[in-house]
């Protein structure tokens, strides 16, 4: 099910709707026969693919010949495999996925929905569950139908079921992740069910406790993966030596990572430095939390993404809920600090430095440590619920 | 103490001045009364106009990293020898240099080849992930630095166009 062609098979079997394309891998010729058939846009994708790579977007015919090139090498390094298929590109769709559970006595269950619309290089960076995008009666059929493919290959363990879906909730099967994702700590915030436990209790050849009627959404929740990149050119990889990291905490707050301060981040593996995942009781609170968590992450020594991510979070079209995979490529803007008022950026400079020297903490006399206490719990968001 | 402190191109002259139980910053001549504290190493709390910031910085010679809500700000301390020295303009000359560790996959353009700005002209690879890099300037390339398939490390130039 791993495979993209395969799974693509399964799914016209089990009559899943699926975008149309190539009936499987195809070669250089047939490629670019299957892209002036379905007509453009096409999106090129490896058989083996995952995680954006080996995937190229291809708006007219001029550009296929590189595209399909740079597929294929791209796939052949990641996979050692360079098959891709093509299929017709939906315009501003939405990537919606299904997370799934199966154990090994025929209970298959989904856990609801994941929102994972904003992307860059074709690669999540912001996940949330529920999604603000669909309606009841689309989740429930959705839910069905990821259940259904799941069936159809007699799955066991945790799973996901991705979907694109256009602006009329129409949607289609994409593929099927079979482990755990990335972005599953959303789903756990939302249905208190720990998935990875699960996965190995499943293993262990354990039951499902509940059936799917027990299930239900709880709250909102969003994560954002932190990234050691610069968004500014067009996110490059910024690998190096962190010198420092303050990361986030207090209540709906969980920060999913393994860095600290004095650790390297090598260039040989995705630059992801944490997933910074929030709850709360609404959507438009989640991303309030969420705002504020990014700004008491500090990472000091390589680039990060921090700063993008907290103007997505105030974005007037993120926060309605109106966007698609295309959001992040509309808006430019949102990838540098713009017009910001860099007083204060200069006031800390010249204060490290007095600092360094040693001539402002003489005339200060005594600290108060309630002062100071005050000023580190102040880091926490200032706001409980 | 006066300091003199570049960011891009805008040059800064701060003073941080005591004051009995008030700190006050003067930013090219103009005085910011600011209320600080260091609760971390590398991390200050600095309240100012009554909002509240946490910022951090990490000082490598006269290079100062500031982070502010995310965002990274890159502060060149400037001495006054430096300051001397006078500016040098750019040349239509430009250096193509790797950003990162990372290894030559295709190059895309010969010497003499003319090339457009934002015009694609060498593919690198880190990560997995093949990036293609841009001429910044129309020109035509002057010289080609590195072989398919090499290992740069971050800096190195690869390939120069030239606007002449």
């Amino acid at each position: 099910m791993g495979d993209k062609i395969t799974a693509r098979k399964i799914a016209q079997q089990a009559k899943v709707p699926l975008v149309p394309g190539s009936d499987g891998a195809v070669t250089d010729v047939e490629a670019s026969g299957v892209a002036d058939k379905i007509g453009y846009p096409v999106m090129i994708k490896a058989s083996a693919g995952g995680g954006g790579k080996g995937m190229r977007l291809v708006r007219e015919k001029e550009e296929f010949e590189s595209s399909l090139r740079m597929a294929r090498s791209e796939a052949r390094s990641s996979f050692g495999d360079d098959s891709v298929f093509v299929e017709r590109f939906v315009e501003q769709p939405r990537h919606v996925e299904i997370q799934i559970m199966a154990d090994k006595h025929g209970n298959t269950l989904h856990l609801f929905e994941r929102e994972c619309s904003i992307q860059r290089r074709h690669q999540k960076v912001i996940e949330e569950a529920p999604s603000s995008a669909i309606s009841e009666k689309t989740r429930k059929k959705m839910g069905e139908v990821a259940v259904k493919i799941a069936k159809a290959v007699k799955y066991s363990g945790a799973g996901t079921v991705e979907f694109i879906m256009d602006q009329k909730e129409n949607f289609y099967f994409l593929e099927m992740n079979t482990r755990v994702q990335v972005e599953h700590p959303v789903t756990e915030m939302i249905t208190g069910f720990d998935i990875v436990k699960w996965m190995v209790r499943i293993a262990n050849g354990e039951k499902l406790p509940f059936k799917q009627k027990d299930l239900s959404i709880n709250g909102w929740a969003v994560e954002c993966r932190i990234y050691a990149e610069d968004p500014s050119t067009n996110f490059m990889p910024s690998p190096g030596h962190l010198t420092y990291v303050k990361t986030p905490g207090g209540p709906g707050i969980r920060d999913d990572s393994s860095i600290y301060s004095g650790c390297d981040i090598t260039s040989f593996y995705d630059p992801m430095l944490s997933k910074l995942v929030v709850w709360a009781d609404s959507r438009e609170a989640a991303i309030d939390k969420m705002a504020s968590a990014l700004k008491e992450y500090v990472v000091l020594g390589v680039k990060t993404n921090i700063g993008f991510l907290i103007r997505v979070m105030n974005n007037e079209e993120f926060r309605q809920g109106k966007f698609d995979t295309g959001f992040i490529e509309r808006h430019p803007e949102l990838l540098t600090a713009g017009e910001v008022d860099i007083e204060p950026a200069i006031i800390a400079a010249a204060l490290a430095i007095e600092d360094s020297e040693e001539t402002i903490e003489s005339d200060k006399g005594p600290q108060s440590n309630w002062k100071l206490l005050g000023r580190k719990a102040g880091l926490s968001g200032g706001t409980l619920i | 103490m006066t300091y003199t402190f570049k960011i891009k191109d805008k040059v800064f002259s701060v003073e941080i001045n005591q004051e009995k139980d008030q700190t006050v910053v003067q930013i090219n001549e103009k005085d910011i009364p600011v209320e600080f504290e260091k609760i971390d190493k590398n991390l200050y709390s600095i309240i100012l106009d009554g909002k509240s910031l946490t910022i951090g910085v990490l000082k490598d010679g006269k290079n100062i990293q500031v982070v502010m809500d995310g965002d990274l700000f890159e502060i060149e301390a400037i001495s006054e020898r430096d300051q001397r020295k006078s500016s040098q303009t750019l040349s239509g000359v430009q250096e193509i240099k790797s950003p990162m560790p990372s290894r030559v996959v295709k190059i895309l353009k010969e010497i003499g080849d003319e090339v457009a700005a934002d015009e694609g002209i060498v593919v690198v690879e880190a990560m997995k992930m093949e990036s293609e890099l841009k001429s910044p300037i129309e020109g035509k390339v002057t010289d080609v630095l590195v072989n398919e398939g090499d290992a740069v490390e971050a800096g190195n130039t690869l390939l120069i166009v030239s606007s002449d």
